[in-house]
């Protein structure tokens, strides 16, 4: 498939749809026409509150989660050279859930804090993972696969870690951690809104500033060396961005699996290669995805609301059955 | 024009240096060649070129910049190396590959200029594959990709030329193809340094053989100096006999074999 | 024949002080807990540990609290039943530290979790007594088997008695009165809620209200705040913790109860298990229900 212009278009329409749709199912039921009005605060008190501080703040963090996780993906699939790399390698997911968790079982509430308890733990796991890759690895430079089993090793510690947490805490709080492990949308606020926005433009923006090396650093090392590119160095720079997405994903929202894997593959098959725009039309179908999966784990279960993760992770069997097909 | 003096490199944790005290120039216009058994250092030198190996005594240099004080972009706009081995992970379109040749000029943001279109356009049809430019470089043989990747390099349009083993996996029809391709583009005024085992064809083609042996220089000079028995015997540890080809006159080299001891 | 009359009688006679002699040891009223497995029910236990905050109270309210050796951490009334030694999880209990208690019964909650751990105090060859604490009818089986236990039947009668007198009197109090519809917070994240099958529930009922979710059969249910506004409760319950949080985000406000400032703040320690204060708890969901019907 060749990628068109217009394609753009259509990538965006889809999100806005989605996006609306989202706004207006829900456990009360609002009509398209309510939800302008309610935009707008007119119209009925409570539906106005339901569509601005409840819906539109988890359609807003669905979309900007998906599009962290996406670009992620993106670039690590490129900068690592392989397809099936995705955002929590280098331990990221592994760190934030220490990071929540420890901060669930010192008994601590705040909102802000477990969130930023999750980035810190989740960046400061991909600080370890370079630092195991230098020492573990031979001499001073990182290269890939050498980092590729620093951040094995950084989950394993991190897995065990969690355990040992869990083991040790009170019911209520292993309830706690484990439901904000298995991911879900449903505390947005617009304080946290805000803050990942404020992230993701930050890593996303680098990253598309630095697209065009990865297009590079996808061919080899040694390749890339011969066009001017120092693959060290600007491997670890896409690493630590695509890190810092999907830290700030976790932290806002937990572990949704799957999304930064599957969503590069869809925009690779449309007919994107060059990195610049593959990474933000990665972002744009990932934000369409984590809509809908939200938008299902409201509505298919009623009352019960399923965890985001469980939806997102059922997108890994159709993708992996493709790879089987296409390898065998 | 490359310019190599006494250059040692090692790598962190070898008892020996890879390569040890080499010295040679690969002058303008000339196709030079970089033969010797494996394990030699003809790969650490292209490596070291690339700045990817460590040199830890003398120097190498491009057009008298010494490359450890280039910047690392400018340096690939000064120098176009094919390495060895490449990994195409996610296929694009070959023109959009051969265009990555352009990556040094046009750095992360400026937009293809009319200039750029004609490089590329130039450097597929120098190495013979614009029939190839709307396939997608997962769709290719062995010699398409090959030649291919050599355009890649051709596109960066850089006085100097360096190609790791650009003839492994070819058959005999696009071993020659490459080989010719090499040999007009020093013609054409380029510094090319190839990097090959392939002694006989080198031996056909190259104006300048570089000879290693575990890291030195065992000799230097035209392929009918450098391609005599005894030199290669020793350096290679396998009986040889050279001759001169009955076709065109050129030196070539006869392995023989080894009496089997029952 | 050869029995004479006197020597029948003798007989007779002794044969039945055997047996009278023979009862407290050997009379074996076996029942099941509710893990199927039988009590014996013999020589009053003299060392227990109950690792259950229902039955901690209730032997405290039999005068027993002397007798216990060990409570799970989170029996907390009343406050000598904090001077006895906290053994730790009332549910997969550590084996080890309540057996190092020498206890001669360990009374659990009979959740599956705890089944293992039965299991184990059995084999070890202490007396395990399994009860599950969910309903108030659950609250008077429980009574009469510890009165049975304890051999103190009488004040096993007189606790129980007590109890249903209050719920009867608050039933009686409320029942005329217009019935508001409850939504009891339990947990925020995920956002948790009681259903028909725990005797808070009940207890709305009885202190005169109707839960928002009584139509879900379980003791519990994870619900989303949606669907919380869309069956719009006059009135919230909830713990300090859980009316704290609620204050503090602003999307409860999409609830009318809490726009109209409705959020009751109850005493999880006194509504939280069907213990002996049953009676007490209903009472104070009355009064906020509906203040002033009630002294």
């Amino acid at each position: 498939m060749r990628f068109r212009a217009w394609y753009w278009v259509g990538l965006v329409a889809a999100l806005m749809v989605v996006a609306m749709i989202a706004v207006a199912r829900g456990a009360v039921s609002v009509s398209l026409a309510g939800v302008i009005d309610a935009l707008y605060g007119r119209g009925d008190a409570t539906a106005i509150a339901i569509v601005r501080d409840l819906r539109l703040p988890r359609v807003v963090l669905g979309a900007l989660v998906g599009a962290g996780l996406g670009a992620s993906g993106a670039a690590l699939q490129g900068a690592l050279r392989n397809p099936l790399a995705e955002p929590y390698l280098l331990g990221v997911s592994g760190g934030a859930a220490v990071g929540a968790v420890v901060a669930f079982a010192l008994g601590v509430s705040g909102d802000a804090v477990i969130t930023l308890a999750a980035f810190v733990g989740g960046i400061g796991a991909v600080f370890l993972a370079l630092a195991v890759a230098r020492v573990g690895g031979r001499g001073t430079r990182a290269d890939v696969r050498t980092l590729l089993i620093a951040g094995v090793v950084v989950g394993a510690f991190a897995n065990a870690a969690i355990m040992v947490a869990l083991a040790r805490a009170e019911p209520n709080t292993v309830r706690g951690a484990l439901w904000w492990m298995m991911g879900s949308a449903a505390d947005a606020t617009w304080r946290r809104v805000a803050w990942l926005a404020a992230s993701i433009a930050v890593a996303g923006g680098a990253l598309v500033y630095w697209a065009r090396e990865i297009d590079v650093l996808s061919l080899g090392e040694d390749t890339a060396a011969s066009l001017g590119v120092d693959a060290e160095r600007a491997g670890r720079r896409a690493f630590l961005l695509a890190a810092l997405l999907a830290a700030a994903t976790v932290s806002a929202a937990g572990l949704i699996g799957f999304v930064g894997l599957v969503v590069p593959h869809i925009a690779r098959r449309m007919g994107l290669r060059a990195h610049r725009p593959l990474i933000v039309a990665a972002a744009l179908i990932g934000a369409t995805l984590v809509v809908a999966a939200d938008l299902a784990a409201r509505t298919v279960a009623a009352p019960t609301e399923l965890p985001l993760g469980a939806i997102t992770a059922l997108l890994g069997v159709p993708f992996f059955l493709v790879q089987l097909r296409r390898t065998s | 024009m490359i310019e190599l003096k006494d250059l040692v490199v090692s790598y962190p944790g070898a008892r020996l240096n890879a390569v040890d005290g080499v010295s040679f120039v690969g002058a303008r216009g000339k196709l030079t060649a970089l033969a010797g058994p494996n394990g030699s250092g003809k790969s650490s030198i292209v490596k070291a070129l690339l700045r990817r190996a460590e040199v830890t005594r003398g120097s190498a240099a491009i057009d008298g910049r010494d490359v450890r004080l280039v910047p690392y972009p400018e340096l690939a706009r000064i120098v176009a190396v094919v390495p060895q081995r490449e990994e195409a992970t996610f296929p694009v379109q070959v023109r959009e590959y051969v265009f990555l040749g352009r990556y040094p000029h046009l750095g992360l943001w400026r937009a293809p200029s009319r200039e750029d279109e004609l490089a590329v356009d130039e450097a597929l049809s120098q190495a013979g594959v614009e029939d190839l430019a709307a396939r997608d470089t997962d769709a290719l043989s062995g010699g398409e990709w090959q030649r291919v990747r050599i355009a890649r390099a051709l596109a960066q349009k850089c006085p100097t030329l360096v190609l790791d083993e650009p003839t492994t996996f070819l058959d005999v029809a696009h071993e020659m193809a490459i080989f010719e391709l090499m040999s007009s583009l020093a013609r054409s005024g380029l510094a090319v340094l190839l990097v090959s085992h392939q002694l006989n064809l080198v031996a056909r083609f190259a104006d300048t053989i570089v000879l290693l042996d575990r890291g030195k220089v065992a000799t230097t000079g035209s392929p009918s100096d450098v391609m005599r028995a005894d030199t290669l015997e020793s350096i290679y540890g396998w009986p040889v006999v050279i001759t001169r080809d009955p076709a065109v006159g050129a030196p070539a080299l006869v392995p023989l074999r080894r009496p089997v001891r029952l | 024949m050869i029995f004479s009359h006197r020597s029948f009688r003798i007989l007779v006679g002794c044969a039945l002080a055997l047996a009278a002699c023979e009862q407290p040891r050997t009379q074996v009223a076996v029942q099941s807990d509710d893990f199927g497995d039988p009590v014996r029910i013999g020589q009053p236990p003299t060392r227990i540990v109950s690792l259950n905050p229902v039955t901690t109270e209730m032997l405290f309210a039999f005068g027993a609290g002397s007798r216990l050796v060990g409570r799970s951490q989170f029996d907390l009334w009343p406050d000598s039943a904090r001077r006895v030694p906290d053994l730790g999880n009332g549910l997969q209990p550590n084996v080890e530290i309540v057996l190092g208690a020498h206890p001669d019964l360990v009374i659990l909650y009979a959740s599956q979790d705890n089944r293992p751990a039965a299991a184990r105090f059995r084999a070890a060859g202490v007396s395990t007594l399994s009860l599950r604490t969910d309903h108030i009818a659950d609250f008077r089986r429980t009574v009469q088997m510890l009165g049975a236990i304890l051999r103190d039947s009488a004040r096993a009668r007189a606790v129980s008695d007590s109890v249903f007198r209050t719920l009867g009197r608050v039933r009686a109090a409320t029942t005329n009165l217009p019935r508001p519809t409850v939504f009891w917070h339990i947990w925020d994240a995920p956002l948790i809620t009681i259903g028909a099958g725990s005797f808070m529930t009940e207890l709305v009922d009885i202190a005169g209200g109707k839960n928002v979710y009584a139509d879900i059969t379980g003791p519990s249910a994870t619900v989303s705040l949606e669907d919380v506004a869309r069956r719009d409760p006059d009135f919230i319950l909830a713990g300090p913790q859980g009316v704290q949080k609620i204050s503090e985000d602003r999307r409860w406000r999409i609830v009318r109860a809490v726009r109209e400032g409705k959020v009751l703040k109850v005493d999880t320690v006194l509504v939280g298990r069907p213990g002996v204060r049953l009676g007490e708890a209903a009472v104070s969901l009355a009064n906020l229900l509906h203040p002033g019907t009630l002294h």
